[in-house]
């Protein structure tokens, strides 16, 4: 998969395209194999990122250089 | 203030020095300011002029001079800067409006004007008017046109919200989010909303967002937006500052204002417009459930692949293998043979035949060209005379024979003879001839007898044999046997072979000497 992890969406995509390869039989059967070891992987990593279930919610404010900053955000509700 | 009517009795005079009042002569200030007076007492310190605008002019300071008119009148009006800038529409000539403001006595020119404080169009709110050129300014800059609509990612890792912190909107968009697709992270960016200032610090946020997005790991999409409230609470979301930042964000803006029927031109701006927060957000994320039913499906669909391309190639080798090649590897081999033996076959049969072939046209071809080669005709002619030759010597071994036979029957005729009679004349004759030629014979023999003897006496003396019996040797050289006549033949040191009579020696020659130097 190299050296960087793909995107939740590039890994989607890179999935659609193996499994299109292995239907569609356009490439041999070591080289389906690798792919689908590649597939799953893919499969394994966009699993892990979905299960990143903690909701991370940062307030963001302004410094005084005029970059942004951020700090724990707690919604109330008055309106 | 002053409710009761105009009374121009009512209006005082001030005391003019160097002038008698008494004689009835008033300045054109005094006038002025009687007129000031009294239209300052005589009138509603607001009022709310209906009319048409015409001759609007903008002046450079930013105040704003205009007219006024009905169908019969005209009233000339100031609208200062500061009325002027909090304007939401851009008033123009023709338009209807309700102006409204104070009239009073401009005294430099000797005029009254209408102050106004507040300019509205009439018929529709205000609003609603700037609402419309501001909608109609933007279109006609092609902000709202489809081509500028950035794509929102499908599953974004991160993104902000812009709002304020504490409306039920931030709340709807975070509960739906948690709810939703809880693997993303969310930045709130708190802003006021509405009243003086809003406007400015949400276009403001829009562009922080941007050029800080890549410090906070990246942004990759943006909720702009507020609960619900009325026109005036929503304006901010129809200010110009604000939907130009909309339209300059590289980031895509889903803008979420108010209810279903509030449309703000930042929602006309915005990439994707969305009837609450709420919806918002459900725009903004997918489903998590979805997603993980997507990738599922698409494992799922890896393994079918994979399982059925496995199960092909399983297949395809079983066929491979189950196909008589595998099954007795040498079959082929011997169809192979076999048809190798059939051809060879052929071969053998049909090489000869076409040596065969080629022989005879060879030989017909030889036969042609040796009609016509001159050694052929050189043999054909000594083959003719060959035969010629054989058939001659036949024809005299035949007449031969015949004569032989001829002979043999005149002998065998003669023999019949009786000899007697027969051969007596002939022995008669034959004893004559006999003695003819016995006399002359012997005498002739004797006589070469006597040659011969003669002949052998010289012969005898000729012979150098006997010259050696009387003493004479002969020398030669031992090589090339060359006969020794003269001593200038041989030189010391030579070896000569001398005969002599009985037997021969060798000798080496020695003080050679020319016959001079002996005598």
């Amino acid at each position: 998969m190299g050296k960087r992890k793909p995107s939740f969406e590039e890994a989607l995509k890179q999935l659609e395209t193996i499994a299109e390869q292995i239907e569609q039989g356009k490439i041999g059967l070591e080289e389906s194999i690798t792919q689908y070891e590649t597939g799953m992987a893919l499969v394994k990593h966009c699993r892990e990122i979905l299960s990143r279930a903690e909701q991370r919610i940062q307030k963001l404010h302004e410094r005084e250089d005029g970059t942004l900053d951020t700090s724990d955000f707690k919604p109330s509700q008055d309106t | 203030m002053i409710d009761e009517p105009f009374d121009p009795t009512r209006v005082r005079v001030p005391p003019e020095e160097g002038l008698d009042a008494t004689a009835g002569h008033v300045t054109v200030s005094q006038v002025t300011d009687m007129v000031k007076r009294a239209v300052e007492r005589g009138l509603p310190s607001t009022l709310h002029v209906v009319g048409e605008i015409s001759n609007l002019k903008r002046h450079g300071s930013g105040h704003l001079y205009l007219t006024l008119k009905d169908k019969f009148s005209e009233l000339s009006c100031v609208m200062w800067r500061s009325s002027a800038a909090r304007m939401k529409f851009t008033p123009a000539d023709g338009l209807e409006v309700i102006a409204t403001g104070a009239v009073e006595v401009f005294a430099r020119a000797g005029r009254y004007q209408l102050y106004i404080r507040k300019l509205e169009p009439r018929g529709i709110g205000a609003l609603d008017l700037a609402f419309r050129q501001l909608r109609e300014k933007l279109e006609a800059e092609g902000l709202f046109e489809q081509r500028h609509k950035r794509p929102l990612p499908r599953y974004p890792r991160q993104l902000a919200v812009v709002t304020s912190p504490t409306g039920a909107a931030i709340a709807d968009i975070l509960r739906t989010i948690e709810r939703r697709y809880p693997c993303v992270s969310v930045l709130v960016y708190p802003v006021l909303v509405q009243g003086p200032g809003a406007p400015e610090e949400i276009a403001r946020a829009i562009e922080r967002v941007n050029s800080g997005a890549a410090a906070l790991g990246e942004i990759d999409l943006m909720i702009v937006g507020r609960g619900g409230g009325s026109l005036e609470d929503l304006w901010s979301f129809n200010e110009e500052r604000v939907a130009r930042a909309i339209f300059s964000s590289r980031i895509p803006i889903i803008s979420a204002v108010g209810h279903e029927v509030d449309v703000t031109i930042a929602d006309l701006v915005a990439d994707v417009r969305a009837a609450t927060p709420t919806a918002a957000a459900e725009i903004a994320v997918p489903a998590l459930e979805d997603v993980l039913n997507a990738v599922s499906e698409r494992a799922n669909r890896l393994a079918r692949a994979m399982h059925n391309g496995l199960r092909l190639g399983g297949a395809a080798l079983d066929g491979i293998t189950a196909r008589g090649a595998f099954r007795q590897p040498l079959t082929a081999a011997h169809r192979r043979a076999q048809v190798l033996d059939l051809v060879s076959q052929q071969l053998g049969q049909s090489l000869p035949r076409r040596v065969a072939d080629h022989g005879g046209r060879l030989d017909r071809l030889g036969r042609v060209l040796g009609r016509i080669a001159p050694e052929a005709f050189v043999l054909r002619t000594m083959l003719t005379v060959r035969e010629i030759e054989h058939r001659l010597r036949w024809v005299v071994v035949q007449r031969h024979a015949e004569a032989n036979a001829a002979v043999a029957f005149c002998a065998a005729r003669f023999a019949r003879l009786s000899p007697a009679t027969a051969l007596r004349p002939f022995s008669e004759r034959l004893e004559r001839l006999s003695f003819a030629i016995s006399v002359s014979t012997r005498r002739r023999i004797a006589e070469l007898k006597r040659r011969v003897d003669k002949e052998r006496e010289l012969l005898d003396a000729l012979n150098y044999k006997r010259v050696l019996g009387r003493g004479f040797s002969i020398t030669r050289t031992k090589k090339g046997r060359r006969l020794v006549r003269s001593a200038a033949e041989v030189k010391d040191g030579d070896r000569v072979v001398t005969e002599v009579a009985e037997g021969s020696f060798e000798s080496e020659v020695v003080n050679v000497r020319q016959l001079e130097l002996f005598e």
